[in-house]
């Protein structure tokens, strides 16, 4: 009955948003405003219909109705109950039901909103929104089907489908597969939705990007309009990226975080057009420039996210994060040229209108900058994206499958990325339309003075490598500047104002939130770059076989193998388990317990490390081999990340940064509601 | 400069189609990006919606055996090679391990190699299946699973029968038998 209910949920979403795209058709043609209402209701309508889909599909996986074959493909009567529900986005069906749901989620959400000033572009963004999350519907309720009931006819074939063919049984497997093991780990359960969360909301920023170039609007509204949506996709996104790094430092072990595997690469480029069009908006909206610039990085964003989900679901390409082998590549190909294809008419097409007036006056100012900024997120954009259509071209043309690993990437995007540190550590302190040399030198010297201690210090502590001096340079460069337009903000404001250094302080930040935020947002990529540093130029490892009461050393650590057991656990597992005391300078300051999980139902092996973690950085202990007989000698791989742990504790001053930035402004308000102002630069 | 001269008359109608072109340059760049990237996209989803390799010329690999012999199939011709795929942690490999090994053992004098390829594993775990198993056949490790991903297995264990001209005769996916092979070898060798 609940497969029943799901399905019929599904398919009525499917109409509901089709009839959205021809309300709003209608609202185009007859300009009579029910119609446009109309499309809003359905568009809401959908997001029921799909969160009954998607509740329908949790309780048949929380309730082990395995003659379903979603059900039976990815969870097992072992698994623990959150690990069931979960499982909604363990496969491919499941997690396109959830994709679907959490954007039309966003297209639900942002129906609420008032649209008295963009009335004539809301049927065009109902069109653009609904055209997307149509085809994601479509994809579900017509090839990749997560309401599939499984048969069996006399000759004990097994089929899966809706309907009951003639002849044929109900057919209810004992047990599911279970979930791949991988996947059970806590990161797996927020990892997908946040990733998702971000791919699926920048449908919003386009949308409205599509709805202006549709009706030839040139002004900024679209941009004012989605802003805090961007951000709330970016923020996702980058949590997403982040959780994904951390569930791959805890279950891939090999003591990495980020692999540059194809699939990672896909969710990156999406980021990257992102976040140079989080900076971009901004000179358009303070000066009215970079318009065409704009709505080639949103348009590129959205078709990055939809060929990214294209690349790791048709089976294209084989990755740990790839789905498996399905029949929904053509569909999906056809999608990818209609919409790649509609987005860039209609851009061609208001090209000429979107031109500015006004030109850069120099490239030492702010909007200059920017520029440079961009420019340097788009060649980075480039090597990766030919990192991964690289391999594909060159096996079609010459038959070799050429794999371009981590070197290229690290040196084709490492000395961009320590540009964008350097422009983050300098721009701050740049005027709109131009400085002087000696304007900027007079604002910069004292945190530059500062920020070379970093450098001086680690020179004299022994560092040599030149990369690492630099990339520590300015890191420590962006923190001084960040910090100082902080003070100087704050002093500045206490004495006019008179008050204390704090409240002016507090004052600051919170009448400039989207600066300040932004400039949280830069401390967070500070602290990360401190972490990615550590880890990529100063990781150390080790590798031993000991017999029981043996020692093994790595810097200032030693390990000392005491005892390895092994035991069943009761979700299927045979879990073998080794204990090693931890020394530092001789001094026992506790134990790890790395182990091999060994899942009896997809006959996959785990190897899950065990992290002794401080500031300084994580002894990250693997247990990689063991002689059977009589347990006595075992073989660890032990790795030293230092400052590992600056690179999560970043990932805080994202989500703080993005709060402030976020945050419901009294101003933004007045603006929004009242027509005057709206000509007044924010 | 002369050249230029004659390009800034705007009267003259071949100027126009080439400023139109020149306008459009731009876009043509963009379209031609765009659909090259498809058709791309295209080879390449019509090449793995094939599954895995059923006929034809396997892919060719070289294979460097744990004891350190390299085999290079295509250097093989003349013999029927049979390709294994397995791991030491692959339960249904050990139901097939004793067939392949007397497979060996009965067919290595008629002109049958069989070689066993070791799909994500560690050495020493490898080394003790082979000898838990008594496998003497050539068996190495597949670096960096270059070989598995070029036969797009899907799984361990699979096997591939191999003619004496280099041709595919036959994949087995999932376990096979002592039988199931003979039956192939037979016939192949008949010919």
């Amino acid at each position: 009955m609940i497969v029943n209910l799901g399905y019929t949920a599904l398919l009525l979403a499917l109409i509901c948003s089709l009839y959205s795209i021809v309300s709003a058709r209608v609202y185009i043609n007859t300009n009579r405003y029910q119609w446009v209402d109309s499309a809003r209701n359905a568009v809401i309508a959908v997001w029921f219909l799909l969160t009954l889909a998607c509740l329908s599909l949790v309780y048949l996986l929380t309730n082990e109705h395995f003659e379903i074959e979603y059900v039976a493909s990815v969870s097992s009567r072992a698994m623990p109950w959150y690990l069931k529900a979960t499982a909604l986005w363990g496969g491919q069906a499941g997690s396109l039901l959830f994709w679907s749901w959490l954007m039309s989620t966003y297209t639900g959400v942002v129906m609420l909103r008032d649209w008295s000033k963009e009335r004539d572009m809301q049927p065009y963004i109902i069109t653009a929104s609904m055209l997307t999350l149509a085809f994601f519907i479509s994809l579900n309720a017509f090839v990749e089907n997560p309401f599939n009931v499984l048969w069996i006819d006399s000759f004990g074939n097994i089929t899966a489908s809706v309907m009951r063919p003639n002849a044929n049984l109900m057919f209810t497997p004992k047990d599911g597969a279970g979930l791949n093991p991988l996947l059970r780990h806590p990161g797996m359960i927020i990892h997908p939705p946040m990733l998702y969360l971000g791919f699926v909301g920048f449908i919003i920023p386009y949308s409205f990007a599509i709805g202006a170039l549709a009706v030839g609007r040139t002004d900024s509204v679209w941009i004012r309009a989605t802003r805090r949506w961007t951000l709330v996709a970016w923020l996702f996104l980058s949590l997403g990226l982040l959780l994904g790094g951390r569930w791959a430092y805890d279950v891939l072990g090999w003591g990495g975080y980020w692999g540059w595997d194809p699939v990672e690469i896909a969710a990156l480029m999406p980021w990257l057009t992102g976040t140079a069009f989080l900076h971009s908006v901004i000179i358009q909206e303070k000066h009215g420039m970079f318009k065409r610039w704009n709505m080639i990085l949103i348009i590129l964003t959205y078709a990055l996210v939809i060929f990214g989900t294209f690349l790791t679901r048709s089976g294209v390409l084989s990755s740990v994060h790839a789905f498996a082998q399905s029949s929904i590549g053509p569909l999906f190909f056809m999608f990818i040229t209609i919409t790649f294809t509609i987005s860039l008419v209609l851009l061609f097409r208001g090209w000429e209108t979107l031109g500015s007036s006004k030109t850069l006056t120099s490239w030492l100012s702010r909007e200059g900058l920017f520029l440079l900024n961009n420019l340097l997120f788009m060649g980075i954009l480039v090597a990766c994206f030919w990192g991964v259509i690289y391999p594909l071209i060159s096996e079609i043309i010459t038959g070799q499958k050429v794999t371009v690993g981590p070197p290229f990437y690290e040196r084709t995007t490492g000395p961009q990325f320590a540009a964008l540190l350097f422009l983050m550590g300098i721009v701050p302190l740049v005027a709109w339309r131009i400085t002087t040399v000696n304007r900027l030198g007079h604002l910069i010297w004292k945190p530059t003075i500062i920020s070379l201690v970093v450098p001086i210090i680690s020179m004299i502590s022994g560092v040599m490598n030149f990369a690492a001096l630099l990339s520590l340079w300015l890191a420590s460069l962006v923190f001084c500047v960040t910090i100082y337009e902080f003070y100087r903000g704050a002093i500045a404001r206490s004495k006019s104002s008179g008050n204390n250094f704090y409240v002016a302080l507090w004052l600051l930040i919170s009448r400039n939130r989207r600066r300040y935020g932004g400039y949280i947002v830069h401390l967070g990529v500070v602290f990360m770059a401190v972490g990615i540093i550590g880890v990529e130029m100063f990781q150390t490892e080790t590798q031993g076989t000991l017999a029981l009461g043996e020692r093994m050393h790595l810097g200032e650590y030693s390990l000392v193998y005491r005892d390895l057991t092994e035991f069943s656990a009761n979700d299927g597992r045979v879990v073998t388990r080794a204990t090693l005391t931890v020394y530092k300078n001789n001094k026992a300051i506790g134990k790890l317990e790395p182990q091999r999980d060994y899942y009896k139902d997809s006959m996959q092996r785990m190897t899950i490390p065990d992290i002794y973690s401080t500031l300084e950085g994580d002894l990250y202990v693997l247990l990689i081999d063991w002689k059977p007989v009589g347990l006595q000698q075992a073989t660890f791989k032990v790795y030293l990340n230092p400052l590992i742990n600056w690179i999560w504790i970043g990932g805080f001053g994202f989500i703080l940064g993005t709060l402030v930035a976020t945050w419901p402004d009294q101003r933004d308000r007045d603006i929004l509601t009242n027509n005057k102002s709206f000509a007044q630069p924010l | 400069m002369g050249m230029s001269r004659i390009n800034s008359t705007k009267t003259s109608p071949s100027y126009s189609i080439i400023r139109h072109a020149k306008d459009k340059l731009g876009q043509i760049a963009v379209w031609t990006l765009l659909a090259t990237l498809l058709v791309f996209l295209a080879i390449k989803l019509f090449q793995s919606s094939l599954g895995p390799v059923r006929s034809g010329t396997p892919p060719d690999f070289t294979l460097t055996t744990f004891s350190g012999q390299t085999y290079t199939l295509s250097e093989l011709k003349g013999q029927i090679v049979i390709v294994n795929f397995w791991a030491s942690w692959c339960d249904p490999c050990k139901a097939e391990a004793a067939d392949l090994e007397m497979i060996w053992h009965d067919y290595k004098d008629r002109d049958v190699l069989l070689l066993g390829i070791d799909y994500a594993d560690t050495k020493d775990e490898a080394l003790t299946y082979l000898s838990t198993w008594n496998i003497t056949y050539p068996n190495g490790p597949d670096v960096g699973t270059r070989i598995s991903q070029s036969y797009r297995i899907r799984g361990v264990p699979e096997t591939y029968i191999v003619t004496q001209d280099g041709l595919l005769a036959k994949s087995f996916i999932g376990p096979t038998s002592y039988e199931n092979i003979a039956v192939i070898l037979e016939a192949l060798l008949d010919k």
